[in-house]
């Protein structure tokens, strides 16, 4: 008999964000986040903080140095993330998770390293007399500040998570293993190959998932009290993260053409094929307060039913550590295809990530509030650009019929 | 169960190959290439072409149509202004460079022969380049300098001029200041008119000597943009010591008076410059116009020189940088046989230093291989040396007696026809024809004296017997009847000073003439002055002290091959912008070391290519 939008128990698992989590069979999981990611510096190869970019030295033909343009650009995305998850059988679960940009900003923050003195000004350049001399060359002055990419999805990524039978091996060390697939549907925007200023919204522009991983979790619950809720979750994951190789057009100089007349001798497209990644994580999740817990219509008002919910506070603890293979670049110029290449490296990146979990499943409401802090600037890593994503969200646990 | 043994550890092999493979970190692509090319001129080309493809396009782009072209571009306004057929379809929508290019381009085709038009052919061929394109990348250095000429010979005419020059107490201070073996005549220690001059402006002037400098614009003279720097101390409008009157508008008189007496003994250079008082909006930024920074040389009571024997001291102003210096030695200046040393430095402007690469000739025709130090789709290099044993190396060197200027004199009569064009043999292929053909350094200069050259430059040719000249060209657009002038490290000056040399064992050639000093007559040419290298060329003072900086190096010893990689690698050489190639040939030895790939190119150490070693496969 199908119930329209009545709101159902969950199980308890969904309290954490665990490695192994999957819905009881019917179950949605319906979850609204908001993202704020900023990203102002890349590691380089000593592990040192870079900006974003490689500074640029600009020459006067003949003329000797100008000056170093430098950038320490800031990029904020700024987005919400839709995630429906759906528990077909008991052990396995389908989801879809959708991230809309609402926006993306950079800020330049464009600085000016005067170079030799030029005879015929009686000075070296200023910013303002290089930008000035570039105008008569045709090329604009960027923007300090640009936004775009509003309302503009990233990749769209479908999932599979299967949990793996209880086989003797961890029903005796207690462990909980699943495996899942999850594939990035190509619905992101590479950013505007004619601006000098521009962020896109692909899995690489991105560089927080790939097109498509392959993840085998494992979860280790301790403190089980009689109602099945652990009080603390050890879980680990080991995952591959493939990217599409991808062919673009190259810039052809149309808009800036002192800064980005490549088309002619890199051709009028390339292609990109970025580093794939080996991952791993071990996370620490604890449950501190359990709260009051009463029977009601989400329990069926059975309070005993109601007592196998997630405790009231979970927070985590977590620490990634991807491994980052080098991005290629193949054109019709090795030099071009190297200074792109330089900066992605090998490399890794070293991620930690805090959370906190409200769930007031046990008060009578199916609805959980989130917070998480995801973050590489603590430990740095090599040749990655150091991302730090603050997400905020509500995840309602339903069963429609 | 072997087979499926095999078959699952070749898996395993392909996973960890895939794995390495992104494991590994990308390499940047070879900057220091050298290749051989055999065959006859076209397939030496197309070989060329082959293998350079991806750095032909890439050089040509980033260096011409990224940078070259939107740059001269800028200057199309003001030359369509006073020649009209600039001002045709065919040079709008930003095709004015290319257009004005390919146009000399053409006429240097002319005379080229028909070796090295097959050559560029070649090139075109197994590049992908347009012939057009390989014709604009293998003239447009002698092009552009010319038409640069023209153009910062036309600026700085509007610019301040320093007119007069005044030692205070040089007059009566009972000794010769100006080398005429004469004491205290009228007027000695005044230079009015002044004129620019290699030598040095005093000599033994008193210790308590005032300098007067005085500018003349007819704009007026901008105080506050006066800048006179006496041996590294600045003196401005507000310094103590510096007084300014201006008797009339159009005049400045900036007298020094340095607050301690100089020291006895020493040289100095004092450093002019300032701008006028109206502001030049195009092309953009906007600006004042400047006069180069007079270098005025001088020497206290004591030094004990005539001015043409006062060397000029280091300056590391920052503000000057050093322009292509090359210098031979041989006999007793050095202990590896004779060497020609060259460190070229000009328009590197970030690209140039990826497209370098050494290349080697091995003509089917029986000829003797040869090699030149140069760019991907170039033919030439601006230096090179043969398996006999020559080398050449060259510097280019402003002068108005170049054939884009001939093009206006040609069209004087009706200047709305008027193009500028180049025409003669660039430079680079002048050299190509030396190690062809030439078994040693005379057979060379007759060979130089024999073409039409498209622009100024100053060449050293020397030879495994360690004879040396210096050859320096100019386009001879005013008929005077020569365009070459050769100096041997024994010629000197009517003082009796060697031209180029320190000993009878060496030759130094900078960016500017020691013999052909009176390049052109002044004169008014369709309403401007056209007046000689030393009046106008920004490289005329920094080409006279890298000189002497190497003059000063040779005075201390023989010098063998490291000693002259070092020498090049020298701060006072080194254009830490612009240096594009550095090479020292062992001419004896038939060994050639270069250094490229870098800016400097001196930053790393030299590689050495040895005509007696096997060819790489």
């Amino acid at each position: 008999m199908k119930r329209v939008f009545v709101l159902l128990l969950a199980a308890s698992s969904t309290a954490y964000a665990a490695e192994t989590t999957v819905l009881p069979a019917g179950t949605f999981a319906l979850d609204v986040s908001y993202l704020h990611s900023t990203i102002n510096k890349r590691w380089d190869g000593r592990r040192n903080a870079r900006s974003l970019i490689d500074d640029i030295p600009r020459y006067e033909p003949g003329g000797g140095l100008q000056g170093i343009l430098s950038a320490n650009p800031t990029a904020l995305y700024q987005g919400i993330l839709f995630q429906v998850l759906y528990g077909i059988t008991d052990w396995l679960t389908f989801a879809i998770y959708a991230p809309l940009i609402q926006q993306a900003t950079v800020e330049t923050n464009f600085a000016w390293q005067p170079g030799d003195f030029q005879s015929q000004l009686g000075r070296p350049y200023s910013e303002d007399d290089f930008w000035a001399w570039a105008g008569s060359l045709g090329q604009p002055r960027p923007p300090s500040r640009w936004v775009g990419n509003r309302s503009t999805f990233a990749d769209i990524i479908l999932g599979l998570r299967a949990l793996v039978p209880e086989l003797w091996l961890t029903k005796k060390l207690g462990l909980k293993v699943a495996g899942t697939l999850q594939v990035a549907l190509p619905t992101g925007r590479p950013p505007d190959p004619e601006e000098v200023v521009a962020a896109g919204t692909t899995a690489f522009d991105l560089h927080s998932y790939g097109d498509v991983e392959l993840h085998a979790s494992w979860d280790r619950p301790f403190l089980v009290d009689s109602y099945g809720v652990a009080r603390l979750n050890l879980g680990g994951d080991f995952y591959f993260s493939w990217f599409r190789p991808k062919t673009l057009p190259t810039p052809t100089g149309r808009k800036n053409p002192l800064l980005l007349t490549y088309a002619p001798y890199v051709g009028a497209s390339y292609v990109q094929d970025p580093g794939d990644w080996f991952g791993s994580t071990l996370s620490v999740e604890a449950s501190p307060f359990l709260g009051p817990t009463f029977a009601t219509f989400v329990s069926g008002r059975s309070l005993e039913r109601a007592r196998s919910f997630p405790p009231l506070l979970t927070v985590l603890v977590s620490y990634s550590y991807v491994m980052v293979g080098q991005s290629r670049w193949y054109s019709d110029s090795a030099i071009w295809n190297y200074d792109k290449e330089k900066l992605w490296q090998p490399g890794d990146k070293n991620i930690v990530r805090f959370g906190a979990t409200l769930s007031f499943l046990r008060l009578g409401v199916p609805v959980q509030l989130y917070a998480q802090y995801r973050v590489q600037d603590i430990i740095p890593g090599r040749w990655t650009r150091s991302s730090n994503v603050l997400t905020g969200g509500v995840r309602v646990i339903a069963k429609f019929w | 169960m072997v087979g499926v043994l095999l078959r699952r550890l070749s898996t395993l092999a392909a996973l960890l190959c895939v794995c390495v493979s992104a494991c590994l970190p990308t390499q940047p692509p070879p900057r220091r290439e050298i290749i051989h090319l055999h065959g006859n001129a076209y397939e030496r080309g197309k070989q060329h072409g082959e293998k350079m493809k991806s750095k032909i396009h890439s050089f040509y782009t980033t260096l011409l149509t990224a940078s070259l072209f939107p740059y001269l571009g800028r200057e199309q306004p003001v030359i369509a202004s006073l020649l009209n057929e600039y001002q045709g379809e065919q040079y709008q929508n930003g095709r004015f460079a290319y257009q004005l290019l390919l146009e000399s381009a053409k006429n240097i085709e002319k005379s080229l022969n028909k070796n090295q038009r097959d050559e560029l052919r070649g090139i075109s061929d197994g590049s992908g380049l347009s012939y057009d394109e390989v014709l604009v990348l293998n003239t447009f250095v002698d092009s552009v300098l010319a038409v640069r000429g023209i153009a910062l010979a036309i600026r700085l005419s509007r610019a301040p001029q320093l007119t007069r020059l005044e030692f205070a107490g040089a007059a009566t201070d009972g000794v010769d200041n100006d080398g005429d073996s004469m004491i205290d005549e009228p007027g000695e220690g005044i230079l009015d008119p002044f004129l620019a001059d290699g030598a040095a402006n005093a000599v033994e002037v008193p210790l308590n000597t005032r300098i007067k400098v005085t500018l003349k614009d007819p704009e007026g003279i901008d105080g506050p943009s006066l800048r006179l720097t006496l041996n590294g101390v600045l003196y401005t409008e507000k310094t103590p010591g510096l007084t300014l009157e201006s008797p009339t508008p159009d005049t400045l008189v900036a007298t020094l008076t340095p607050v301690s007496p100089l020291e006895a003994g020493a040289t100095f250079t004092l450093v002019v410059t300032a701008g006028d008082k109206l502001e030049v909006t195009q092309p953009p930024p906007a600006h004042l116009s400047f006069m180069r920074d007079e270098e005025l040389l001088f020497t206290t009571r004591g030094a004990g020189l005539i001015p043409s024997r006062v060397r000029r001291p280091a300056l590391l102003d920052g503000r000057t940088r050093p322009p292509p210096i090359a210098f031979a030695l041989t006999g007793a200046s050095s202990s590896s046989g004779p060497l020609l040393a060259h460190h070229f430095a000009l328009l590197d402007a970030n690209t140039a230093h990826k497209h370098t690469l050494v290349t080697v000739h091995h003509p089917d025709d029986g000829s003797p291989a040869y090699a030149t130090v140069g760019w991907a789709g170039v033919a030439y290099g601006l230096v090179g040396m043969s398996e006999r044993g020559v080398g050449y190396a060259c510097n280019p060197s402003d002068t108005l007696d170049n054939s884009v200027v001939g093009s206006v004199l040609d069209q004087v009569a009706d200047l709305s026809k008027a193009k500028l064009t180049a025409k003669g043999v660039p430079i680079g292929f002048a050299g190509r024809r030396v190690l062809e053909t030439s078994p040693d350094t005379l057979a060379a200069v007759q060979l130089m004296k024999g073409l039409t050259h498209v622009y100024g430059w100053n060449c050293v040719v020397s030879d495994s017997k360690g004879v040396m000249r210096s050859i320096e060209v100019d386009s001879d657009v005013f008929k005077s009847g020569d365009a070459v002038f050769t100096v041997a490290p024994a010629d000197v000056d009517a003082t009796g000073t060697r031209l180029a040399s320190v000993t009878d064992d060496d030759l130094i050639v900078g960016s500017g003439y020691r013999l052909n000093t009176n390049d052109v007559i002044t004169l008014n040419l369709a309403g401007q002055r056209v007046v000689p290298q030393k009046i106008w060329s920004t490289f005329f003072y920094r080409s006279r002290r890298v000189v002497d900086s190497v003059a000063r190096r040779i005075a201390e010893g023989p010098m063998d091959v490291s000693a002259a990689e070092a020498l090049l690698g020298d701060d006072e050489l080194v254009d830490k912008s612009d240096s594009m190639t550095a090479a020292v040939l062992e001419l004896a030895g038939k060994k050639l070391h270069y250094a490229i790939g870098q800016v400097p190119a001196t930053s790393q150490p030299f590689e050495t290519f040895d005509f007696a070693a096997p060819e790489p496969r």
